[in-house]
């Protein structure tokens, strides 16, 4: 058993509170659900004197519909959102999202701010103290080279939240909070592509609120996993698309697990205005391989992940398209 | 006569211990008292390979908090389970010899100033070559990880059966093919620990364990502390699952009672996962070559077979391993001439052991998909195959494995039927197939690795005043069922209510000495040897039975508690009545004893190496597995598992369904998921999210078919139900991808990624194909 460092942990009841309680640097960490921070604690990443409970905050533990849309705070559990109603009514890819991650037991505690912050991951750094010391350390935590890619002075651990592509594809915009600060941001805004500093966050910073808004496109998320459960995503794609006639009048697609942040495929407005079929598919297809840089972060090959990241894409547009019967099917 | 009796054997019974289980309150290792306990912890080689030249301890013994510390120069004596082969300390000396291996260890106070110890530990090494793999140990300049063991071959076997050539020039075709198995742990749920109190005033030691073998404890405690074996006792709490790993002693169990000798009280040392996985002692990493020939009617003319196995830095099972692979090949078809060239390897990795299926599991891949790939080209059906090859009962095969009862056939007959293997298959639609495989296991080894003259099994029963029937076994239950197992064959010997027998197991202060549980040897040697403790027992309740009765002893009938005279309408003596005559005749409390020894006859050929494999009754399974593939994602899905297992007699049945649907996860794990893997001898698949064990999510129905073929030697017919439905699992579900993609795939695990790489490999190759056809 590895042993957790000695931390005390404080329950504010506002965010203000809980923000005020927050010593600044990695002294002090937010925790909600605590399914990652808890496994990273006992593997000696990070040494906290503080953890800062968010779930007694009533702010961030509501569902709201607003303008036609609909807000979430960040403490609602994996399990609320796929339990709720609407959500699975209006924004289904969401909550398959939140359906795809870990185990009952896992979407009990965690949370969607805990998800969409989860930490990067990488089979050299999801490890013992003892086996990252064994090592040498890595890039992201303590060390000096990358087992990924030693040649290279960048962290590749991949972003593994299932939740952030149905979120993107539904133009999810975020709240965050800081010292004397609130902003909103659209939810791409939160990420940087660096494994090692994946979130544009202070640490004393805190996301709060997510926005969905209102007339959500038709959208699905499948992801990519050797089982049926626990796993995170080896690639998760969510997309969301417009059909008029036959012809693609809107699409978005979004990725997780393939790099070190969740992101929107670039390029789609080029599949707009052209008719739904099998080259149509292709071309998809390939804006996704090229897009996604997976790296040899988990024990399933990295050149899987790519070649998976594509054909669910393809999968959930031909769906959206109408072109087969179902397309929800997690792989 | 026995087989006809069946108020408690033969009915589904619950296990007697399940109520702890499910509430929670069954005690394992780790949920011992252990609030006046000192924490343990071990320090492990960050480096495969090296000459140790210094462990400095100086600081972390000076720390406070600390009350011992140890390292290999604590024990100059090496363990190991076979008696040949120990060449492991339990804390390395001169040498490490993989990444993981312990260096030292420390008590502390408590877990937060163990793990501060560990820190303040300095060691030097000098840094040898590390070989990962069996060929690169196996290269011409590769140095000896251990110096009696030139070109690091732990053992090479070469067994010859029949005339190989004839059989081979007799075939109507001969294929031969490589097979790749990749390496697996057990994953058993319960983590490694140990629980040990030593009384420095007695210089006496109490273990707690999670093992199967409790007597193989308690030999390697007195020989590694060099201790009088008496002044140990090795108790056995619940234990969380074995599968083979926890049969020999391992490392923890030693380091602990070092601990607590050297800290002179009680030291509580538990591993984590990743610790756990890196004891391992799973299935070797495997290479397969084998051939075999064929006649155009399916019969087996001849096999040969080279296996290769990374058996890890240490002897363990290693040998057993290697001759199992071999000898396993015999005893489930008939198979007129067999070659055997097996190759155990040493390696800088975690030392293999033994494994649920132990030995025969890769090589059963190999054989049932080959046979497949056999049958396809001579267009045969697997079944017809199948049953074209085999056994009558009794007979022994040419490696001397006595086979006296064999269900096989009907195994086949009934998975075929309830599969609809015959209207379905080939008719599934696209991405979906049904493939099968058959396989077998011992019910015991023959002939136990410690030659010591006593029984193989010993049991005693207790009865006293308060009519409860104590039966006091070695036996370790490790959530296999074997006390409730023990229990019921008591109560339907005794002729009285299970909730009477009360079961005491696995404590050396207590109970006879048990070789243990492996090689599903408790039910067929401990069961026996119940009867015959229940034997003698009945025989001393019905001389006072009799007595009271004033009838002969022959008259004397029992049932349902009651004992009376045969004919005799009278009301009977009811059973308390019964003891407290007999109690009163006997001069108090009664034990009996009983034992079960296998006859020399069935412990193995002649040959060297002949008693791996030899058992006096095998298990034999068929199963059939219907697959979905996702051939855009390579994701396999199981849908349906039908499985047939000939476990002689159904002493649970209940029980048995039960262990046949674990051995088919288990199947489905190695099949699907589970592979161990080192980046440069660094154990890189230590948790439950690297290491894919199934979940239940993607649990299939099991449809588990008993089939019962009475073996006139196990306790009322009974052979092993555990380990004999494993092997067949892996190869149908590769028979059953290449039903329904036409892809042959000859590496395990079958994951997403291996399948789209098999698919782009084949369209490669069809792409050639036609390239060059229309070059033509």
């Amino acid at each position: 058993m590895e042993v957790l460092p000695r931390f005390e942990v404080v329950r504010p009841s506002t965010v203000a509170a809980a923000i005020a309680a927050h010593q600044g640097g990695q002294a002090s960490r937010f925790v909600a659900g605590g399914t990652d921070l808890m496994v990273n604690l006992r593997h000696g990443l990070g040494t906290p004197e503080r953890l800062i409970d968010l779930r007694h905050i009533p702010a961030l533990c509501t569902i709201a519909t607003e303008n036609g849309g609909m807000t979430i705070g960040a403490a609602v559990t994996l399990a609320e959102i796929l339990a709720h109603p609407e959500i699975r009514h209006r924004y289904p890819a969401l909550a398959t999202a939140a359906g795809a991650v870990g185990a009952p037991a896992h979407r009990e505690a965690a949370t969607i701010g805990g998800n969409l912050c989860l930490d990067t991951r990488c089979v050299f750094y999801n490890r013992s103290a003892w086996a990252r010391e064994a090592n040498g350390f890595c890039l992201k935590h303590r060390g000096e080279t990358c087992h990924v890619a030693p040649t290279g002075q960048r962290c590749h651990a991949a972003f593994s939240g299932d939740l952030a592509p149905a979120l993107l594809v539904y133009g999810a915009t975020i709240e965050i909070a800081g010292e004397a600060s609130l902003r909103r941001v659209p939810l791409s805004d939160l990420y940087a592509e660096d494994g090692a500093a994946h979130l544009r966050l202070a640490p004393n910073e805190l996301l709060t609120r997510i926005y969905l808004p209102p007339d959500p496109w038709p959208a699905l998320y499948a992801k990519a996993r050797a089982r049926g459960a626990i796993d995170f995503p080896l690639a998760g794609v969510a997309v969301a698309l417009r059909a008029e006639a036959g012809e693609v009048v809107g699409l978005r697609a979004a990725l997780t697990g393939t790099n070190p942040r969740p992101f929107l495929l670039a390029g789609v407005e080029a599949l707009h205005g052209e008719r739904l079929d099998e080259s149509w598919l292709d071309r998809l297809g390939k804006l996704v391989q090229k897009q996604v840089s997976p790296m040899r972060t988990t024990l399933l090959a990295a050149q899987y992940r790519r070649r998976v990241a594509s054909a669910l894409a393809r999968r959930l547009a031909a769906a959206l398209g109408g072109m087969t019967a179902e397309g929800g099917a997690a792989a | 006569m026995l087989q006809n009796r069946r108020a408690v054997v033969g009915q589904p019974t619950p296990l007697i211990d399940g109520i702890e289980k499910v509430t929670g309150t069954a005690k394992y290792t780790a949920d011992l008292p252990i609030a006046d306990a000192l924490i343990g912890r071990i320090l492990r080689s960050p480096v495969s390979h090296a000459r140790i030249l210094r462990i400095d301890t100086a600081a972390a013994r000076a720390l406070p908090g600390v009350r011992a510390v140890v390292t290999g120069e604590d024990c100059a004596q090496t363990y190991g389970v076979l008696p040949i082969a120990m060449n492991e300390y339990p804390l390395a000396r001169e040498r490490v010899r993989y990444r993981g291996e312990p260096l030292a260890a420390v008590a502390a106070v408590d877990a937060e100033t163990a793990a501060a110890a560990l820190a303040l530990i300095r060691c030097e090494f000098e840094i040898l070559p590390a070989y990962e793999t069996a060929a690169a140990a196996l290269a011409p300049d590769a140095i000896p990880l251990h110096p009696d063991k030139p070109g690091n071959i732990e053992r090479a076997v070469h067994h010859r059966f029949g005339d190989v050539d004839a059989g081979f020039a007799q075939a109507d075709l001969v294929r031969e093919h490589v097979y790749r198995c990749a390496e697996v742990a057990h994953a058993q749920m319960e983590r490694n620990a140990a629980l040990v109190e030593y009384d420095p005033a007695r210089d006496s030691l109490t273990i707690w364990s999670t093992t199967q073998v409790p007597y193989y404890v308690h030999l390697m405690l007195a020989r590694c502390l060099e201790m009088e074996a008496s002044r140990i006792r090795v108790v056995k709490p619940f234990v969380g699952g074995g599968f083979g790993a926890r049969v020999e002693t391992l490392n923890f169990e030693i380091i602990a009672a070092l601990l607590a000798r050297a800290a002179g009280g009680k030291v509580f040392l538990p591993l984590s996962r990743e610790e756990s996985f890196l004891t391992h002692r799973g299935r070797p990493e495997t290479e397969i070559r084998l051939k075999l020939g064929m006649t155009r009617a399916g019969r087996l003319t001849a096999c040969a077979c080279e296996v290769v196995q990374r058996g890890g830095a240490y002897a363990g099972y290693g040998i057993v391993t290697i001759l199992y692979a071999g000898a396993l090949l015999q005893g489930l078809y008939q198979l007129p001439a067999v070659a055997y060239d097996g190759l155990r390897v040493y390696t800088n990795t975690p030392p293999c052991g033994a494994m649920r299926g132990h030995g025969s599991v890769d090589v059963r891949f190999a054989f049932e998909a080959l046979l497949d790939r056999m049958a396809r080209e001579l267009g045969l059906d697997p079944f017809a195959v199948r049953r074209a090859n085999l056994l009558t009962a009794p007979c022994e095969t040419l490696n001397g494995l006595r086979v006296e009862s064999y269900g096989l056939g009907e195994c086949l007959d009934r998975v075929e039927e309830a599969s609809g293997w015959r209207q379905r298959r080939g008719r599934l639609g696209h991405g979906r197939g049904l493939g099968m495989a058959c396989s077998h296991y011992v019910s015991g080894a023959a002939k136990p690795i410690h030659w010591t003259g006593e029984p193989h099994a010993v049991v005693h029963l207790r009865l006293d005043f308060d009519g409860g029937v104590t039966l006091l076994t070695g036996a370790a239950d490790i959530g296999q069922g074997s006390s409730t197992v023990m229990a019921e064959i008591a109560a339907e010997m005794l002729g009285i209510r299970l909730d009477r027998v009360r079961v005491v197991a696995a404590d050396s202060a207590l109970t006879p000495k048990d070789n243990g549980s492996y090689s599903s040897r408790v039910t067929f040697m401990v069961g026996n040897a119940t009867i015959d403790a229940a034997r003698a027992l009945l025989a001393r309740l019905t001389a006072a039975a009799a007595e009271r009765l004033g009838v002969p002893e022959t008259a004397v009938q029992c049932e349902n508690e009651t004992f009376f005279a045969a004919g005799n309408d009278g009301p009977g003596l009811a059973f308390a009545e019964v003891v407290r005559a007999a109690l009163a005749r006997e001069g108090g409390a009664i034990t009996v004893k009983g034992t079960f020894t296998c006859p020399v006859a069935f412990q193995g050929g002649k040959h060297k190496g002949g008693a791996v494999g030899a058992t006096m009754g095998f298990s034999y399974a068929a199963q059939v597995v219907e697959v979905a593939v996702d051939d855009e994602t390579g994701l396999v899905t199981v849908e349906n598992v039908w499985v047939a297992q000939d476990c002689g007699f159904a002493i649970n049945p209940l029980a048995v369904e039960g262990q046949i649907q674990g051995a088919v996860l288990m199947g489905m794990g190695q099949a699907l998921g589970e592979e161990t893997r080192y980046e440069k001898g660094l154990a890189v698949h230590t948790s439950f999210l690297d290491y894919r064990v199934p979940t239940i999510g993607e649990s299939p129905p099991i449809s588990v078919h008993i089939v019962e073929s009475v073996d006139p030697n196990g306790p009322f017919g009974a052979k092993e139900a555990s380990e004999g439905a494993l092997a067949s699992f892996p190869p149908a579900l590769v028979n059953a991808i290449a039903d329904a993609l036409g892809l042959e795939i000859d590496t395990l695990p079958v994951t997403p990624d291996r399948v789209l790489d098999a698919l782009a490999r084949r369209r490669r190759a069809q792409r050639l194909a036609q390239a060059l056809e229309e070059a033509l």
